[in-house]
């Protein structure tokens, strides 16, 4: 019985890790860039342990979300693989889906987090910017056109094992492979998209309908630790009458 | 045989069946599980159960994923774990590292795909765990039942066996 126990009480725990998963999910279907996660379970007896599942890893979906024109002067959308590459202020390079991009006072772009994005400067002076689909970036001003920078875009050879802060931003690790700056818009690799976002790439319909399915099976798996416990209960009455 | 050990293999064919029903429920979300389905038999020694591999397709869902891999049909992902071995697994979440190797979550590489004739593999999708999480329910339930019903006739018989002795007593 205690088999029992404890296999659907690993089963409570999977679901409740799966809950949390999807709640992310759902709480960042909204932020631009932001790619949904799933989790993946394994079976402990086929590893030759006692009887329940255990969480196995947490796969990050790198599929494209929807491209959507947005009212941000500064919005660029990577149409394809690959990221923007963001100084994270200790040295060292973050990556990140998210083209929300704002122009600072020394003429740098910046995200939300004020992380700057490397390739472009914007010159004071500046009274409009365009970003070209193979990433040059390019400014109006007084005295004419100028070009202020590239963005280049870093691809990984396994993003899968890209670190992720939780947000937006990817880290690289060792199992990435490190980033390699390719130059957008060249045929079959990805491009730009100014004044577009990319939004997340997490169905609500769906994240709604998994955490239904979730909480049912945390039910049942609650179901499950009551009836072990139920027989545990009788059997401790076989002494008693 | 008597009844009591008749009763008592009856109650630990209950827990074997509970147990059963448990792993199922607990693995309704592990991606190419499949369920065990307890069969109990009437035997010289009493009651037994032993579980069986049901192998019913467990429903594709389509992840995004381009390296989720299903297999439609008979067949079984081979892979080979750190130490050398090599084990049979129909959950095909995979990771390609930089080396360019596929990995399941648990490190172990991608050897080969077993297929029987007629199976196939679809990329981009899993294969759900088959368990039925409504039917693993009423199997809990009726392993308590059982459990409960074996534990009375034990009880009864004890207390006859009890009565008895003390009218034997009676009578000397």
């Amino acid at each position: 019985m205690n088999r029992a126990l404890y296999a659907a009480a690993t089963g409570m725990a999977a679901q409740q890790k799966n809950l949390e998963i999807v709640a992310d999910n759902l709480a960042n279907s909204d932020v631009a860039g932001f790619k949904g996660a799933s989790e993946t379970f394994t079976d402990i007896a086929s590893r030759g342990g006692t009887l329940g599942t255990a969480p196995a890893g947490t796969h990050v979906m790198f599929t494209q979300g929807k491209i959507e024109r947005s009212g941000g002067p500064f919005d660029v959308a990577i149409v394809g693989p690959g990221f923007f590459a963001v100084a994270d202020g200790g040295g060292r390079l973050a990556f990140t889906r998210n083209g929300e991009f704002s122009r600072s006072a020394d003429g740098s772009l910046r995200n939300a987090q004020g992380r700057r994005l490397i390739g472009a400067r914007i010159p004071a002076g500046a009274i409009s910017v365009n970003v070209a689909s193979g990433g040059e970036v390019t400014a109006q001003t007084a005295a004419g056109e100028k070009k202020c920078g590239r963005i280049r875009l870093a691809e990984f050879a396994s993003p899968e094992y890209l670190e992720s802060s939780g947000g937006t931003l990817f880290f690289e690790t060792k199992a990435s492979g490190k980033a390699r700056f390719v130059d957008p818009g060249k045929r079959g690799g990805p491009e730009l998209q100014f004044g577009m976002l990319e939004r997340s790439n997490v169905t609500i319909v769906e994240a709604m309908m998994q955490i239904l399915a979730a909480q049912r099976a945390y039910e049942a798996n609650a179901k499950g630790v009551q009836a072990a416990d139920e027989m545990m209960r009788i059997a401790d009455n076989l002494s008693r009458d | 045989m008597d009844g009591i050990a008749w009763a008592a293999s009856a109650m630990s064919a209950a827990q074997t069946r509970l147990e059963i029903a448990a792993q199922n429920l607990a693995n309704g979300s592990t991606d190419g599980f499949r369920r065990s389905i307890a069969r109990g038999w009437l035997r010289a020694r009493g009651v037994s159960v032993e579980s069986v591999r049901d192998g019913e397709q467990g429903a594709l869902r389509r992840t995004g994923r381009t390296l989720d891999r299903a297999i439609v049909g008979d067949g079984a992902f081979v892979l080979r774990a750190a130490g050398g071995s090599t084990i049979e697994t129909r959950s095909g979440a995979f990771t390609r590292d930089r080396f360019g190797t596929l990995r399941d979550d648990l490190g172990r590489t991608l050897v080969s795909t077993r297929l029987a004739r007629g199976s196939y593999v679809r990329g981009g999708f899993l294969e759900s765990s088959n368990v039925d999480a409504a039917g693993e329910m009423v199997n809990v339930l009726e392993a308590e039942r059982s459990f409960e019903a074996a534990q009375k006739v034990l009880t009864a018989i004890d207390q006859t066996a009890q009565r008895a002795s003390s009218k034997m007593s009676e009578f000397k």
